[in-house]
């Protein structure tokens, strides 16, 4: 139920977008009639409906109501499988419904319906007033006056009868369409990953003993985890590691309740995922951990009416004191994964489990995180388990698990964190200057209320064949910078030049790399998607292999699905496709975030080599350092949307290169 | 190019920034009113309620401290589009008829659009109120407050207030993904060229693979809340504050009922301006 809920949510949100483009909205409802009850429906139109009237008023609402009946129509029909026949009784029926309605309402709305007609009216007659003038449209404009006023005559039959007709032609388009559209779709797997644990009794998830567990998903070839035994006391502080694919999601899908596929889980009562003194999850993505829209209430999010805990004293635990009122929206990865820890604070567990909770955050907010899991043991009796990839967090536990893994031998090692550089001096290399910004600033919303400023007066080049690195933290204005320089934002105030011209007049002549991958990639499959995104022929194979080639994937991928690739082919997907192009400038913005080890080390020794060979120029905008010294000589921070120049750099000097 | 005017945006869902009476009002209170008056513009459309419903909208913004910025800017084809209703419903003259000199001039037919128009400016204006003055956080519970009498009827209102609640805290995340989207689709060259039929063919395609790519980001997002929403064993509260009204909130309502009850019986038993 909770992932329908979700996916309630996320349409409900779709939904009012789509008012623009009716049939848009028409898409998720289909997906959500087809895939869950109408009572899923129901409820996404509700919230869908509310937030368009709060957007674009009466008219929002009613197009919510449209898509909602189109799309939950052809869902529905689609998973009864059922056919065009179907969709046609069933559009008349709606029709009869709709056409009875709106003509009482407007009988109801006597002086609602009187303004109306009288408003249409005059723009008519002032119309066929014009057309009188006109020499030989004098018949024309008389016709148009005697059919307007037949036709309001009449209005109950005509309103009605036109209303039966539009709904039955719209529902026949719509299931038309939408069918061709949905085929598509209904493929894509549901990923969700907890259940709630089918258990009832007693609350008590440790100590729990694993015994000769395996675990293998349902279709696939090995066992994702195991054989695998050990033990787990109450109170006790344990780091599980390995690379990817050593199965350690899958432990704590069964810590969490996950039924194993052999071997046995001994524990003293049931799991309780979530239920006060049970379990509880944090997981890798901090957006999607965090449900409230004010910190306050997210902490108290999902617990049981009645219950009543200390949201201060919680929120001061995790160092997030005194922001109970903020909106979660404006708050850091970190901040918020800590969030998410007084969430689960707030159930009182006897098991926390952290998975990868660092993965997706900045170097200062994985300090204060694991600051704060590290001093947990001080207050709460709670056995934690910390699943990582990267060595130096393994160290504040007192047992060391570590996941050998199945068949996952291309990675094995773990994660390095190497300290900032010092910024180096803005003056550039010696090339011909590519990029040149002059003064840009940028402010968001300007004129209005919620203006804020994101870049002050940054100045520097880039030149041909440099490597830059900008390095900044949360909010550091450095995603607008490199929309900037892709022209994709115009500055507010001066100016970025691309070869002299300004760099919004040459869209994609400067090719970016946004750090979600899956969004630059639109095709189905790999071939389209490098074809389409380089601008040839997707038949033109040998240069759809060429591009391939370009980024070190093997050409046996271009038939593949964009949906099977992993996060690092993902990322040479997209560089395949943008370098075709032959581009002036490659930006990356966070290149590196969520990638293994060897995905990263191999991406980034490609593009080095890439740099090296082609002279391609080369901007990373990260705030992560390890192994970028090579690919980018330079590195500018940016902080508060000011340039620090090389003198206020942090000065972490002498740590560069330090492993942790 | 230094410093250029800019178009205003539209700016969706975020509150004024401050603290003044209109900002601190129940969240329930303003749909309430919004959803009540809606409902009596629509009955009694003439120009006493619209007056009186603009009065009450021009005075909620100056006590709300709303500055003329928040307005967006108004895209030049909706003024196109307003002249042309204006001039051809003035065309067809009527009653009012207006002397001037040896002409006539009838102001019936452009009475009737100001009236169409000023109708849709009041109604629009009301939303934009409470978008303008209420924190997005309080208008779930306020919803699941609203609506606690439906659930005599046995309709699942709290699990519509736990969707809308979610909606709303993924709207601002989905913004972004969609931003990067069609800035993705910018970057892209456009599509070789080829016979008609097949152009067409490659547009509708192109036009599936987008929604497709915004529909699987967009479902993914919704698993991983999905997720956590389970890990915290299911839903529950929502707020960490009780919703409900106030004092300040009886007097508001106090106010507009009596404001739009004296438009309406002026309306209905002295003079008609519905007709």
């Amino acid at each position: 139920m909770a992932a329908l809920s979700a996916a309630t949510a996320i349409i409900a949100v779709v939904v009012p977008f789509a008012a623009g483009l009716s049939l848009l909205g028409t898409v998720p409802m289909g997906i959500l009639a087809y895939r869950y009850r109408l009572r899923v429906l129901l409820a996404a139109t509700v919230a869908g409906g509310l937030i368009a009237f709060l957007v674009a008023g009466m008219g929002g609402l009613m197009t919510v109501v449209h898509c909602a009946y189109i799309g939950g129509m052809t869902g529905i029909v689609k998973r009864r499988r059922r056919g065009t026949a179907t969709v046609v009784v069933a559009a008349l029926c709606a029709g009869v419904v709709v056409g009875a309605m709106s003509v009482l309402a407007l009988a109801v709305l006597s002086r609602l319906r009187m303004l109306i007609f009288n408003s249409l009216t005059a723009n008519v007659d002032g119309a066929a007033a014009v057309l009188r003038r006109i020499p030989h449209m004098e018949i024309a404009a008389a016709r148009l006056k005697e059919i307007f006023a037949a036709a309001l005559h009449y209005w109950p039959w005509l309103i009605g009868g036109s209303s039966m007709l539009s709904v039955l032609v719209v529902s026949l388009i719509g299931w038309w369409a939408l069918s061709r559209v949905l085929r598509r779709l209904f493929v894509i797997p549901d990923v969700h990953q907890l259940e709630t644990p089918v258990d009832d009794g007693p609350i008590a998830p440790v100590p729990v003993r694993l015994e000769d567990v395996r675990f293998r998903y349902p279709g696939a070839a090995h066992d994702a985890l195991g054989p695998l035994s050990l033990t787990l006391e109450p109170g006790e502080h344990v780091a599980v590691t390995g690379a990817n694919g050593s199965g350690k999601t899958t432990l704590m899908l069964i810590l969490a309740g996950r039924e194993v596929s052999s071997g046995e889980v001994e524990r003293p009562g049931s799991v309780g995922l979530g239920k006060l003194g049970g379990t509880a999850v944090i997981m890798q993505h901090p957006e999607s951990q965090v449900l409230g829209t004010r910190v306050a209430d997210d902490v108290v999010w999902g617990l049981p009416p009645g219950a009543h805990i200390d949201v201060g004293r919680l929120l001061e635990e995790v160092g997030l004191d005194g922001l109970a009122e903020r909106d979660t929206g404006g708050l850091s990865g970190g901040e918020l994964q800590r969030l998410a820890v007084a969430a689960a604070l707030a159930r009182e567990p006897s098991l926390l489990i952290a998975d990868e909770v660092t993965s997706m955050v900045d170097q200062q907010g994985r300090d204060a995180l694991l600051g704060v899991l590290s001093r947990l043991k001080d207050r709460h009796r709670m056995a934690l388990v910390h699943i990582t990839h990267y060595n130096n967090e393994a160290g504040f536990a007192e047992r060391v698990i570590n996941l050998t893994g199945n068949g996952a031998d291309d990675n094995t090692e773990m994660v390095q964190i190497a300290a900032p550089p010092r910024a180096s001096s803005i003056s550039a290399g010696a090339g011909r200057p590519v990029l040149q910004l002059r003064g840009v600033g940028h402010e968001y919303s300007s004129g209005t209320p919620w203006a804020t400023t994101a870049l002050r007066d940054v100045s520097f080049s880039v030149n041909q064949g440099d490597g830059v690195l900008i390095h900044g933290g949360n909010g550091s204005g450095k995603s607008t910078l490199a929309w900037i320089m892709a022209g994709l934002t115009v500055p507010t105030t001066g100016e970025c030049l691309l070869d002299g011209r300004p760099a919004a007049d040459q869209v994609g002549a400067v090719a970016i790399s946004f750090q979600a991958a899956r969004l630059q990639l639109m095709r189905t499959r790999v071939d389209r998607e490098v074809a389409s995104a380089a601008g040839f022929s997707p038949y033109d194979r040998r240069r759809v292999e060429a591009a391939l080639a370009t980024v070190g994937l093997d050409t046996g991928l271009a038939g593949r699905r964009i949906d099977q690739l992993s996060g690092g082919q993902m990322r040479r997907v997209v560089l395949a496709g943008l370098l075709a192009r032959s581009p002036r400038a490659l930006i990356l913005d966070e290149p590196l975030a969520g990638l293994d080890a060897a995905s990263q080390r191999g991406l980034l020794r490609l593009l080095e080599d890439l740099r090296r060979r082609s002279g391609l120029t080369v901007v990373v905008i990260s705030h992560d350092f390890v192994g970028l010294e090579e690919l980018c000589p330079r590195t500018l921070h940016l902080s508060g949307g000011v340039l620090q120049g090389a003198s206020e750099a942090p000065g972490r000097s002498g740590a560069a290169g330090r492993s942790a | 190019m230094t410093a250029t005017r800019q178009r205003r945006p539209v700016v969706l869902l975020r509150p004024v920034p401050g603290r003044t009476p209109i900002h601190e009002l129940w969240a329930g209170t303003k749909l309430a009113v919004v959803f009540g008056i809606s409902v009596l513009l629509t009955f009694y459309p003439g120009w006493l309620p619209i007056a009186a419903v603009g009065a009450l909208v021009l005075t909620a913004a100056w006590m709300a401290h709303i500055p003329r910025g928040a307005l967006p800017s108004i895209p030049r084809w909706l003024w196109v589009l307003l002249a042309f209703g204006g001039i051809t419903a003035a065309f067809s003259g009527g009653a009012p008829i207006v002397h001037v000199g040896s002409a006539a001039l009838g102001f019936g037919g452009l009475l009737y659009f100001l009236r169409v128009t000023a109708l849709s400016v009041v109604l629009l204006g009301l939303g934009a109120m409470v978008s303008w003055t209420t924190n997005v956080a309080e208008i779930a519970p306020a919803v699941a407050t609203l609506g606690r009498p439906l659930r005599w009827l046995r309709i699942p209102v709290d699990e519509w207030a736990v969707a809308l609640a979610l909606a709303l805290r993924a709207f601002p995340m989905l913004i972004d993904q969609f931003r990067v989207l069609y800035a993705a689709r910018r970057l892209r060259p456009r599509p070789v060229r080829s016979a008609r039929r097949g152009r067409f063919r490659r547009s509708a395609a192109e036009v599936i693979d987008m929604v497709a790519a915004a529909i699987i980001v967009s479902l993914r997002r919704g698993d991983e809340m999905g997720d956590a929403v389970t890990a915290r064993g299911g839903t529950g509260q929502i707020s960490a504050v009780p919703s409900r009204p106030k004092l300040a909130d009886w007097m508001a309502f106090l106010v507009v009922v009596l404001v739009c009850g004296a438009a309406v019986a002026f309306e209905v038993l002295v003079v008609s301006t519905t007709a």
